[in-house]
């Protein structure tokens, strides 16, 4: 090996450890037993997982975003596939157009969209209750939706739809039989996204949460302001892994590599 | 170069079903979609656009006029230029440091041969960006801390006698923020590096040019599309930030978004917030439409936006 190919190696490998290393001490900060951070950890405790999950605070807000993240993905998936196959088998005029459109929310800093829809239920005197909320994170997670849908869709062949319908299928037989089974895959792609983007949603949360409505990560942001202790380690771990579960749903179901290429 | 190769980020460009018929059954479906995001995206930028301009909200409050007096208040007072700069400052500082740390990354990812390093890649790139930004600028706030892992460990070293003043400052704010959003640079860079035939660079360097000049005078000067994009879209993040210049910055720091936050909670000034934030949406969207049309142009599809 060159030393020119060892130094551009060695620097990918250090960028590499920028990029990762930070969740890893997460780890290390929720196992430490002292109620500061300090480096190197001076040994080994569960404790702090034990007061997270039996602080009614932080419970209340995990639920809360276990449930929203829940109602979220099925709103997403809904507005998602339905535009999807509009968008790519209804021809539409501007179909491009359209998709731009529908994928402008990803674009767009989402602490506006936060502050656009807060600045409307103001207008509107509607104050600052759940289904808003849920209606601001389902505006951001769609767009995730309709991007892997969409690239299933233009993926497959439309002739198959065709086959089926030289062969004698009815619309609905096709479609519930050939296009649907297809697009499962980008479906569910999708959701999984919709569902990690909704759970740790901070920007669009920011302007629409009502009093006693937190989510974790608006809790875990209010109590970082003031206190950093093994709590917040604790409680960052069991978001990441309850993200990890889910992303290992994503590599199951279509690899991660479909989204690589979006 | 493939024509026909899609776009990094957004937009898919295969738009070439033919069109013998107009709109079928199935364009009904675009209803829904239609709906949301009239009620919850194209309706709330219009109101916060009118807020903006009114003496007041018309719904309660009687004889609401037109007033440009919230823009007038922006430009007028040295403070908001300020923080205007600020924000800006920061912004330039997290794109220069998410560009040269991940374009190296994005190279090795386009010319990595085999599927599972690009995989591993791929993940190792993706990974933090299912970890929430609270929870990142979390880790941030640790490593970088007083106590943190950088500071302990150059003093147990003794190569440093106090702490170095990492947290609270500019500097942490711009390792935070270039964290949540090397990503985007990366996947950007990549999209543009892995369409650079290698052969061109190969032929450079079989012509006798050293590797490194090979890198200077043929892929970087055809990447320019790709930093110039990725670019753009970090700009963009960055500045509209809110956690990690709050809590890295030690609330020393006041940003455009922080500002808006402030003058909802603390001023409960509405229509001032609802024009700083159309300021921000200003400035972002062009920062956007000038994402998408280096993209654009570079797949040939020009009528994108």
């Amino acid at each position: 090996m060159t030393p020119g190919r060892l130094a551009y190696i060695a620097l990918n490998a250090a960028i590499l450890i920028f990029i990762l290393a930070p969740i890893a001490i997460i780890f290390v900060f929720a196992v430490n037993p002292v109620p500061y951070i300090d480096f190197p950890p001076s040994g080994f405790t569960w404790d702090w997982f034990v007061q997270f999950f039996t602080s009614d605070i932080f419970m209340r807000s995990l639920w809360l975003s276990l449930r929203v993240a829940a109602i979220v993905t099925l709103l997403a998936v809904f507005f998602g596939a339905t535009a999807s196959l509009a968008i790519a088998r209804g021809n539409l005029p501007g179909a491009r157009t359209i998709t731009a459109f529908v994928l402008s929310p990803l674009m767009l800093p989402a602490i506006l969209t936060g502050l656009a829809l807060f600045q409307a239920y103001m207008f509107l005197d509607i104050g600052r209750p759940l289904w808003g909320l849920v209606m601001g994170h389902v505006l951001v997670t769609t767009p995730y939706v309709v991007r892997t849908t969409l690239a299933v869709l233009h993926n497959f062949d439309t002739r198959l739809e065709e086959a089926a319908t030289n062969l004698g299928a009815g619309p609905v037989r096709v479609y519930f039989e050939v296009t649907l089974p297809l697009i499962k895959p980008g479906v569910i792609a999708g959701g999984i996204f919709a569902f990690i983007v909704s759970f740790d949603q901070f920007p669009v949360s920011l302007f629409l949460i009502g009093p006693g409505n937190e989510t974790l990560p608006i809790t875990l942001f209010n109590y970082l302001k003031f206190e950093m202790d093994g709590r917040i380690a604790a409680a960052s771990v069991v978001s990441i892994l309850i993200s990890l579960v889910v992303v290992i749903g994503i590599d199951r179901t279509v690899g991660l590599r479909s989204y690589g290429k979006m | 170069m493939s024509e026909a190769a899609t776009a990094p980020a957004a937009l898919t460009s295969d738009d070439a079903a033919p069109r013998r018929t107009g709109p079928n059954a199935l364009a009904w479906l675009i209803l829904p979609i239609a709906l949301l995001f009239a009620l919850f995206f194209v309706l709330p930028i219009s109101l916060m656009l009118l807020m903006s301009v009114l003496t007041g909200n018309p719904m309660f409050e009687q004889g609401v006029r037109f007033t440009p007096e919230n823009y007038i208040r922006f430009a007028s007072d040295s403070y908001n230029w300020e923080v205007l700069w600020i924000t800006i400052r920061i912004g330039l500082s997290t794109t220069l440091a998410a560009l040269l740390l991940g374009y190296p990354l994005a190279h090795l990812m386009a010319r990595v041969h085999s599927r599972t390093g690009h995989a591993l890649l791929l993940i190792a790139v993706l990974a933090p960006m299912l970890t929430g930004i609270v929870v990142r600028t979390f880790a941030w706030m640790a490593i970088l801390s007083d106590t943190g892992v950088v500071n302990a460990t150059l003093m147990r070293f003794g190569l440093i006698d106090r702490p170095l003043p990492l947290l609270n400052s500019e500097t942490g704010i711009v390792i935070g923020l270039t964290h949540i959003y090397i990503p985007y640079m990366v996947l950007t860079l990549n999209g543009v590096i892995s369409r650079i035939d290698e052969r061109l660079e190969q032929a450079a360097t079989n012509l006798g040019a050293h590797p490194l000049r090979a890198f200077w005078e043929v892929t970087l000067p055809l990447s320019v599309p790709g930093i110039l994009a990725g670019s753009l879209l970090v700009f963009a993040l960055s500045i509209s930030a809110y956690v990690t210049p709050l809590l890295m910055g030690g609330f020393q720091f006041m940003t455009l978004p922080l500002l808006i936050y402030q003058q909802i909670s603390a001023s409960f000034n509405i229509g001032f917030a609802a024009a700083l934030g159309i300021i921000l949406l200003v400035i972002s969207l062009a920062l956007v439409i000038g994402y998408n049309r280096v993209l654009g142009l570079l797949s040939g599809d020009r009528d994108l936006t």
